[in-house]
């Protein structure tokens, strides 16, 4: 029996000691990985491997000299698309819009229910680790939109679009560390779909514009 | 026979703090405000001068150089000649790069160019990152886009 007993705890040291182990090695990994994602600085302004891509994805031409009516075209799908235009400077072609919604998702809200139970458990157990994640609230879509002469005689012109969003976190429980709402994650909207949707309405605007008179 | 000696000690001691107060307020020196070599060697590596005379031209260079350079425009203003824009270090959506341009025609037909760039509220010193953003304009304003 004292035998039994002194192995059983020989082999729970040890996998104490496995788990701190990897534990240790997790750290260190998370830990290099920052590293690694630190952007270097000589890489910072310089055109990174995706850049042709992704102009290619945001950018459209129009075979039009009227660059007046392409900008106000734009600011009337965008309208369309539900933005409020917050910028505009019709010299350079620029235009900025940005509209606020909702950025709950179920996946998340199922995810902090499950955790919250989950945490509740471990709490009736003593253990104390009540844990409410903060799940997305909000969100700013914002769209930045620029028009470009292409040719010298200004014959056709190119509409080039940014679409981004600003997310704001809710508030949520860590054990005894309550965490305050309002954090902000902020990220690039890359779905080509959503640029496809934009400038098949621009297209269709511009056409429609184009033989009014 | 003590108060004496402390009597005798009292002029000599105000004295000194009177000359002591006259000296403490430090005079500025005339080169206070004068820029010193830091500074004008950032400014130098932030500046560039092109053979360019249509500052629109300029300006849309600028912001096509910017928008390759995954930047999202914030605000533009043709009069003043001034872009501003923002982006994240991708792929860490945590730190952001701010930069401020301006464009300013010089005498002779030449165009000055000036970035200010930020890297989290931080300035950026390296020549390096400036040489990488002019060598970007360069590519977006001068050669043919079709």
């Amino acid at each position: 029996m004292p035998t039994t007993t002194r192995s059983s705890e020989r082999t729970a040291r040890a996998h104490a000691g496995r788990w701190a182990r990897l534990a240790a090695l997790l750290a260190g990994a998370a830990l290099l990985a920052g590293c690694v994602a630190q952007p270097k600085p000589e890489e910072l302004f310089r055109l990174s491997p995706e850049s042709p891509a992704h102009q290619a994805v945001q950018t459209r031409r129009f075979e039009t000299s009227n660059e007046t009516e392409l900008l106000s075209a734009s600011a009337a799908v965008l309208q369309d698309l539900g933005y409020q235009i917050t910028e505009s400077v019709r010299e350079l072609g620029f235009l900025r819009a940005a509209k606020e919604r909702s950025a709950r998702q179920y996946g998340q809200e199922i995810g902090r229910f499950l955790l919250f139970v989950v945490s509740t458990l471990g709490l009736a157990s003593g253990s104390n680790t009540l844990i409410l994640l903060p799940v997305d609230l909000h969100q700013q879509i914002n769209a930045s939109l620029v028009t470009r002469r292409l040719d010298a005689d200004g014959s056709r012109h190119e509409v080039r679009i940014l679409f981004y969003r600003i997310v704001w976190k809710s508030d949520g429980t860590s054990g005894n560390q309550w965490i305050a709402p309002g954090e902000q994650k902020l990220q690039m909207i890359r779905d080509p779909e959503v640029y496809q949707q934009f400038f098949a309405r621009l297209s269709k605007a511009v056409f429609l514009e184009a033989h009014k008179i | 026979m003590r108060s004496e000696v402390d009597v005798r000690w009292l002029p000599a001691l105000v004295l000194g703090l009177a000359l002591v107060a006259c000296a403490s307020p430090p005079q500025p020196t005339p080169d206070l405000l004068a820029p010193d070599d830091a500074q004008m060697n950032l400014r130098n590596m932030q500046t560039r001068s092109f053979d360019l005379t249509d500052r629109n031209q300029a300006l849309r260079g600028v912001i096509a150089a910017l928008q390759d350079l995954g930047f999202i425009i914030e605000r533009a203003n043709e009069p003043l000649g001034l872009v501003t824009g923002a982006r994240f270090a991708e792929p860490r959506w945590t730190d952001v790069v701010g930069i401020t341009v301006t464009v300013r025609p010089q005498e002779g037909g030449k165009m000055l160019i000036r970035a200010n760039a930020i890297f989290n509220n931080e300035p950026i010193t390296d020549p390096q990152i400036y040489q990488n953003f002019f060598a970007t304009l360069e590519r977006s304003m001068f050669i043919g886009r079709n």
